[in-house]
């Protein structure tokens, strides 16, 4: 079965071997995330799972990804292409990899790093790159003003180190001068460097089972079929964006603050939905700003991905089948496509509310697919302080979910992520066994569901509490005026509230802050619950009744935003004084 | 009356009860097939044991031991038809069922659900204590507010109650203190301390392991109350023993308390059958692989030993390729045998997607209407229908003749829903059926062993289950598995492996130190207690101290990783050099399951865990009479479809009962026996061994 790679015979697609090479593909990535997560040592990388891994072609078009950050996407479509054209095929061999980070050159924020290993196959006669396998981690910190990078900057420069495309690994090896020149920088000094031997890990396992693919299956018969998956991708993309109403459809929305000034930022979006092909426009947004909220072209990209993704067949793979039938136009100079030097840490918060606003323009038309609004922002939580028992720096980096919003038939999930964004949460036993830090609080936020037929999801709490050390805390989010949409009569979520000493002399904070704590401080990080779908006055009496019995609204809030009246046992409904209570509100 | 000594073993599946019995002496199996009895289990099981003794003639008295797998643990949680059950944790932790893991179970899905936590929010409370990662008293407990919640939960007549304390696996106190007002409350309640059940840390998990033992335990108590009552009135005195999840038995008392470690009591049976079928024939490393109706299961086998896994979710759903989706279900840290389950079986249905590609699954045909060829008004595609057409399987001998199964109906369905849609004959569409189920059973083969590090060569597979064997051959093949070893009666593979295997106790402790700063004093004293709780139960189930043997692992991981693996602690006193042994031994475990490891990095202890295991004595399988060469086996010659032979091949058919040890068979064949059908690939052979399994080699 093994080709020399100089086959002329055209191939007949035999769709049984398609399907075989098709489930490999994604098996090799799924088999590269497994190596990644099981031998990282942060908690952001192994366990909230803040990574994922791509295969892309010789044309640097992607293949197959594993299943984990949807955030990640925009990095596969834009930042690998760029890093490995930059550096040059003809300067990579095999056993060598690059890495890169650099979010003006294509990537996201300074702690999304990505390591490309070009796959070589020996029996290939041009000695040409077969393919790309890439891993992308979030790292806990890549230096910068802050620990875990995170902050309110002016520059890029102030968010940690950027890594233009380097060679890291040559022939097999770790590069010790660039590794120890990037570690130089890093503050959390145990975690990262086995996070990097994690990421080489995973690519040379994959490297390992793409080469015996061409063994198993021939070199370029592989090749066509791969070639052949986009194709099939790209119809059935096609076929399926048919199947949506046609037509341009608009919203707009603001996120809160830009973490220096108070003056909300505009964000536009534009959706305009072709016979085969979707295209995305973020014109009209706000410049780009001295403060944190500015998204790469990637960061935009992926957003744009991830909604046109949800809104078809969930067994639809993505690859550049998918991506080749929608197109991103985001004026460069903005908040939606920053230029350099502008930061980007705070990116995330317009990625995610863009997300928020596709599904907003297209609500009148697919009622029955969007949700209504959802958490979207990140809530980004970095903390350092110097161990008082091992003298270590540590650094912790987590993001806490928030309320979903209400669909059409089902309710919004309280205190879940959103959109593009999947990772889970540190057990508080594991942050407090590593770092010098208490979790005092972790629950629902009562009352803080956005009523709606269909409700919004709670919000979440999460006390941090430290009481032997002066941390460093910084929040990145938003919301911190008003909570997300309802839709069709549902009102809107909660808002989210950031405050320091809950209960004591306790102070609002902003969205977007960097605080020197003193010990005993704590901080409450109170997310935003989602927003209603649906009149909330025409809720079903009985599950508003069960959120009451559960405690997740007050008696009297089922009153005034239902209009439903449970009796004095808090277990039933007042029947008469229901039907009172809704006949009065038409 | 004779004074032999007999074993049954009872396997409730989801559509048949099955039994086995075994004479001690003989080795000598009866089996026997029944319907199961979803309304009640029970009924099932009693009807199948009751039928085995009276088909063997066998007194209740001349019962040694009855072992029973069962997936009724699994059943309530999925239907959930679960106990009313309470949840007690920390103040301001009380929603952390409700939270659990904070994400989405399908990342792209719009309409998605978070899992329903089994104890709804109303019945979870928080009460004031407070412990610190080492165990030490931040905040004392308060023990009134205790009571109060104890006669709250008492008010709203709960049948159990789980105890999640923050940091409980270091200190256990604050647990035991909470266990006990319980119970003074409200003595008739059953209680899980999560410090008791799994004392590791991570909280959810370990609060999410308690809750799945409460919530079922009421269920399973009266399940195999009702079950032990009949039995002891029939005269039965025997040992009653259930198959945990980690292929270990215990007794039905201990079952009652712990159910939560009989999850996966059904699977781990195939998975036992599986090891002792190849150690028989002096094999150690095996991939079991047991496909049934629904779903195909695969475990790995190395030394004797299948691999567990902590990191299980219960009610979890199968995908069809590469396993459960994340976040689906509610996971437990108990161990369970480390199986990958995909949604491929028998029974799953092949369509062609709308970019116009062959698929196979995970929708399945399941009992009702089932395959198209059983003609009960199914009109899909299944797996069975194509391995029909392809010859593979005989229309008039399936389950030995008891289903009929109809060739045109197969033919209908895939010639109208694979063939015409994508322009290819009957029996290539048939055949790409079998490929690409194929292909995700190799798929999930190379999940349980190159990906993690395993060379599959090293290995044999044993195929089991209804449909293992029809395919088990080509997957060897392709995932170049050197020896295929096919059991006699393959269909109760699985109800064998109740009868062969230990009594088992796992207790752990989450201990986080340096290996290098550890003592070794210290470390025995954890050990010595643990292996004290395992003997205690041992000696509770009569085990005598000889029969007993305790193996003692530790969870290591470089400083800074979060997750671990295991290492085995060499045995006798704990010295220096046993530490040292532990630093090692990680260095080579981490080089084979993630290709490189960090010989330079501090190493430190998670969790010690001690394995107590009391022996049972294998029986012996019965030995087939000496082979007169396999001609005379052969029942008749049929066209069966090989794609490597370029199409349809005429092939013998063999009797599998006129078969005898010696007898060879060279592939293309196949082999019929009731429960099952055994396809030998051309370029393959099979030689039949003492004990009647089919042996088969690539030639």
């Amino acid at each position: 079965m093994k080709s020399t790679g100089q086959s002329t015979e055209p191939i007949a697609l035999d769709p049984i071997r398609f399907e075989v090479i098709r489930s490999a593909l994604t098996a090799i990535t799924e088999e590269m995330a497994a190596t990644l997560r099981r031998s990282a040592y942060s908690t952001n990388v192994k366990t909230r799972q803040d990574f994922s891994c791509a295969f892309l072609d010789s044309e640097l078009r992607v293949v197959a990804q594993a299943f984990t950050q949807p955030v990640h996407l925009g990095s596969f479509v834009e930042l690998i292409p760029r890093a490995v054209r930059s550096y040059r095929v003809e300067n990579m061999g095999p056993g060598d990899m690059i890495l890169v980070n650099d979010p003006h050159a294509g990537g996201t924020h300074l702690n999304d790093i990505t390591l490309i290993a070009p796959v070589y196959y020996p029996g290939d006669p041009a000695g040409q790159p077969a393919g790309y396998l890439a891993t992308l981690a979030h790292h806990v910190d890549v230096g910068g003003g802050a620990p875990a990078s995170l902050g309110a900057f002016q520059e890029i420069y102030q968010e940690g180190i950027i890594i233009p495309p380097v060679k890291f690994v040559e022939g097999g090896e770790i590069v010790s001068d660039i590794f120890t020149l990037v570690m130089a920088q890093v503050r959390s000094k145990r975690e990262t460097p086995g996070d990097f031997r994690a990421q080489v890990s995973a690519n040379l396992i994959g490297t390992r089972r793409v080469i015996s693919l061409f063994d198993q299956y021939g070199y370029d018969e592989t090749l066509f079929y791969m070639n052949e998956l986009l194709e099939y991708t790209s119809r059935r993309t096609r076929a399926e964006i048919a199947g949506l109403p046609n037509g341009t459809y608009k919203a707009e929305g603001f996120l809160d603050s830009d973490g220096f000034t108070d003056k909300v930022v505009k964000l536009v979006i534009e959706v305009r939905i072709e016979e085969n092909e979707v295209f995305f426009d973020t014109t009209g947004s706000d410049p780009q700003r001295r403060a944190p909220v500015n998204s790469t072209f990637a960061m935009t990209f992926s957003g744009c991905a991830y909604a046109l993704r949800a809104l078809l067949d969930k067994d639809l793979p993505v690859n550049d089948g998918f991506y080749r039938n929608m197109k991103v136009h985001a004026p460069i100079g903005t908040v939606t496509h920053v230029a350099p030097p502008g930061p980007v840490v705070g990116g995330w918060e317009t990625e995610d509310r863009l997300n928020d606003l596709i599904f907003l323009a297209l609500s009148d038309a697919m009622p029955d697919r969007v949700p209504a609004g959802t958490k979207a922002m990140q809530c980004q939580v970095g903390i350092g302080a110097i161990d008082p028992v091992d003298g270590e720096y540590k650094c912790t980096y987590e993001a806490i979910a928030g309320g979903y919003g209400g669909r059409m038939t089902l309710d919004g999930p309280d205190a879940v992520q959103a959109h593009g964004q999947n990772t889970e949460n540190a057990p508080a036993e594991e942050t407090e066994a590593k770092h010098p830090m208490r979790i005092a609080r972790y629950e629902l936020i009562e009352n803080s569901e956005g009523p709606g037929r269909q409700r919004g999801g709670l919000g979440l709490r999460r006390d941090y509490e430290f009481p032997d050390v002066a941390a460093k805390f910084t929040i990145l989010a938003d919301r911190e005026i008003s909570g997300p949409w309802g839709l069709f009569g549902g009102k809107a979520g909660r808002k989210a509230y950031y405050i320091l000493n809950p209960g004591r002399e306790a102070t609002e904070l902003g969205s977007k802050v960097t605080l020197q704590l003193k010990p005993g401080d704590v901080i409450s990080y109170q997310t935003c619950g989602g927003g209603g779908y649906g009149n909330p006055f025409e809720r079903e009496p009985s599950q508003v009744l069960d959120d009451v019995i559960n405690g997740k609204v007050s008696v009297e809030r089922a009153r005034t935003e239902y209009g439903v009246e449970i009796d004095s046992t808090g277990r039933d409904i007042d029947e008469s004084a229901t039907r009172r209570l809704r006949e009065a509100a038409q | 009356m004779t004074t032999e000594k007999y074993r049954i073993g009872i396997d409730t599946g989801g559509t048949f009860t099955d039994g086995v019995l075994i004479n001690e002496l003989t080795g000598e199996i009866q089996i026997t097939k029944v319907p199961s009895t979803p309304d009640d289990p029970s009924r099932g099981f009693l009807n199948a044991a009751a039928r085995l003794l009276r088909e063997a003639s066998v007194e209740p008295k001349q019962v040694s031991y009855v072992v029973h797998g069962t997936t009724v643990a699994t059943n309530a949680i999925i239907e959930g038809n679960i106990a009313r059950t309470g949840f007690i944790t920390t103040e301001g932790f009380r929603d952390m069922l409700e939270i659990a893991r904070q994400i989405r179970p399908s990342l792209y899905d719009l309409q998605f659900e978070k899992p329903r936590p089994l104890v709804p929010r109303y019945l979870c409370f928080g009460v004031p204590e407070r412990l610190n990662a080492l165990g030490e008293v931040i905040a004392p407990l308060d023990e009134d507010a205790v009571r109060i919640v104890a006669l709250k939960l008492k008010d709203e007549g709960v049948e159990a109650v789980s105890v999640c304390l923050l940091h409980s696996y270091a200190n256990q106190d604050h647990e035991q203190r909470i266990g006990k007002i319980l119970h003074e409350v409200m003595p008739d309640v059953a209680i899980s301390l999560s410090s008791e059940i799994v004392p590791e840390f991570r909280e959810y998990f370990r609060a999410s392991t308690a809750v799945v033992n409460s919530s079922i335990r009421p269920i399973v108590d009266r399940y195999l109350g009702s079950i032990e009552e009949r039995l002891r009135a029939d005269g039965l005195e025997a040992e009653l023993l259930v198959m945990q999840s980690n292929g270990g038995v215990y007794t039905f008392e201990a079952a009652r308390e712990r159910p939560v470690y009989m999850v996966e009591s059904g699977p781990a049976a195939g998975v036992i059958a599986a090891s002792y079928v190849a150690e028989a024939i002096g094999e150690f490393n095996v991939l079991s692989f047991d496909m049934g109706g629904t779903t195909t299961k695969v475990a790995l086998i190395q030394d004797g030993e299948p691999k567990i896994t902590k990191e299980y979710e219960v009610g979890a759903t199968a995908g069809a390729d590469t396993g459960a989706g994340r976040g689906s279900g509610y996971p437990i840290k108990t161990p369970v045998i480390d199986l990958v389950e995909i949604g491929a079986g028998g029974g799953s249905i092949a369509w062609v997607d709308p970019g116009g590609v062959l698929r196979v699954g995970p929708r399945s045909a399941g009992a009702v209407p089932g395959p198209a060829c059983y003609g009960q008004g199914g009109t899909e595609p299944t797996i069975t229908d194509a391995n029909l057409i392809l010859g593979r399987l005989n229309p008039d001998y399936f389950l030995g003749g008891e289903v009929l199964l109809h060739i045109e109906q197969a033919e209908k369905a895939i010639m109208s829903r694979c063939a015409e849609p994508l322009g290819l004959t009957l029996l290539e569409a048939a055949n790409g059926i079998v490929e690409i189920a194929n292909s995700a059973m190799v798929n999930a083969l190379r999940l349980i062993s190159v990906q993690r590090g395993f060379d599959p060569r090293d290995f044999v597979l044993v195929g089991f289950g209804g449909a293992g064997p029809v395919h088990a051959t080509k997957l060897a093949m392709d995932t170049d598995v050197p020896l295929t070893i096919i059991p006699m009666s393959p269909g109760i593979t699985s109800a064998l492996g109740l009868l062969v295997t230990d009594l088992k106790h796992e207790n752990s402790r989450t201990r986080i130190n340096r290996v290098a700063n550890s003592v070794p004093r210290e470390v025995e004293a954890i050990l010595d207690e643990l292996e004290a709780l395992g003997r205690g139960a041992l000696e509770k189930e009569g085990v005598l101290e000889s029969e007993m043997d305790f193996e003692r692992h530790a969870d290591v991981r470089y400083v800074g990783q979060s997750y671990e693996l295991s290492v085995e602690l060499a045995a006798g006193t704990i010295t220096q050099a046993t530490l040292d042994g532990v630093t090692a031994d990680y260095h080579v475990a981490h080089e084979q399951a993630y290709g490189h490891n960090a010989p330079e990095e501090p190493v430190e202890f998670v969790n010690m865990r001690v394995t107590g295991r009391g022996k049972i004595a294998r029986p012996n399988l019965k030995k087939v009479a000496r082979g007169k060469g396999s001609d005379g086996a052969i029942k008749e010659t049929r066209d069966v479809y090989f794609s490597e032979s370029g199409g349809l091949v005429s092939t013998p058919i063999f009797d599998r009962y006129r078969l005898g040890e010696g007898d060879l068979i060279a592939g293309p064949a196949i082999v019929e026996e009731v429960d099952s059908t055994t396809v030998i690939h051309p370029g393959t052979s099979a030689k039949i061994d003492m004990v009647g399994n089919l042996l088969i080699r690539s030639v």
